[in-house]
């Protein structure tokens, strides 16, 4: 199973001042804050971080429940450019980041499950009002999981159970995939187990 | 400083990071910060950061951990107020 997530750079650069004070010490710990101060791009790192974190904080509120804001617990290490690992309460997540100029997309999976993930995808999505953003992403997923599986469009939705962690339903049998999908200002992506 | 008082500063103070107009306006002690008011968990730091800043109060980890909606927030900032 994965989590993932994106963080927008242009929405986040107008949004969260991270040379505030005090923001950088409850959100990252003395060793992470040593990764930001010495990049060549700190604001780069400081949101490659935040992603390793929620991308894990997804997977794992998925595997162990509950819901909880304690980005400190999530400690990360930077392995080199696109990998990482992100430990919480011992448990170790490996995670892949992807940068570009417009965004950061990570992906966690936890080392000791085999990967199921199917497939990955992130993008751009167009200037829309949230709530048809939302539908723009609920759209793409069910059309990139049909066009996979062959299995018919009518009878796919997303769901969300009441810790709000998503799920492709399936009408016909009733089944449900794992699904994790992130948005973030113009930028989303999603993985389907 | 009393519940409704505390509603009215909380309001001010989150006003800049809702997402969701419909949220802010039926905001209750009941509203998620993230699921109904849809502000980004990044955002939440500065949440956090402001509701120290106006109340002069620290708000630890383990505090932090549970500020998801709005009645946990009144909850933790009355009981940081009342070790002043």
């Amino acid at each position: 199973m994965t989590g993932n997530d994106i963080v927008d750079l242009a929405t986040a650069s107008a949004g969260s001042n991270w040379k505030r004070r005090g923001f950088l010490e409850k959100l990252f710990t003395p060793q992470e804050q040593q990764y930001i101060h010495t990049a060549a791009l700190p604001e780069e790192m400081v949101w490659k971080l935040w992603s390793m974190k929620e991308s894990t904080y997804k997977i794992y509120t998925r595997q162990y429940g509950g819901r909880f804001f304690a980005p400190l617990k999530f400690n990360c290490t930077i392995v080199d450019e696109s990998n990482g690992t992100v430990n919480i309460n011992n448990i170790v997540y490996q995670t892949t980041s992807f940068l570009t100029e417009n965004y950061i997309y990570s992906t966690a999976k936890p080392v000791a499950v085999k990967d199921t993930c199917i497939s990955n995808h992130c993008f751009r999505i167009p200037d829309l009002q949230q709530i048809n953003q939302q539908e723009f992403i609920y759209k793409k997923l069910i059309t990139c999981y049909t066009e996979m599986t062959q299995v018919e469009k009518t009878g796919l939705l997303i769901i969300k159970n009441e810790a709000a962690v998503p799920f492709l339903y399936c009408e016909k049998d009733k089944s449900t995939i794992p699904v994790s999908i992130t948005h973030h200002g113009n930028y989303a992506g999603f993985t389907i187990n | 400083m009393n519940t409704e008082e505390l509603m009215e500063s909380l309001k001010t103070i989150v006003k800049p990071y809702i997402k969701s107009e419909e949220g802010f306006k039926n905001m209750t002690a009941d509203s998620d910060f993230l699921n109904d008011l849809k502000i980004n968990s990044a955002n939440l730091i500065d949440v956090i950061l402001d509701i120290e800043n106006e109340f002069d109060i620290v708000i630890d980890n383990t505090s932090m951990e549970k500020m998801l909606t709005v009645g946990s927030a009144i909850e933790i900032i009355t009981t940081k107020l009342g070790e002043k």
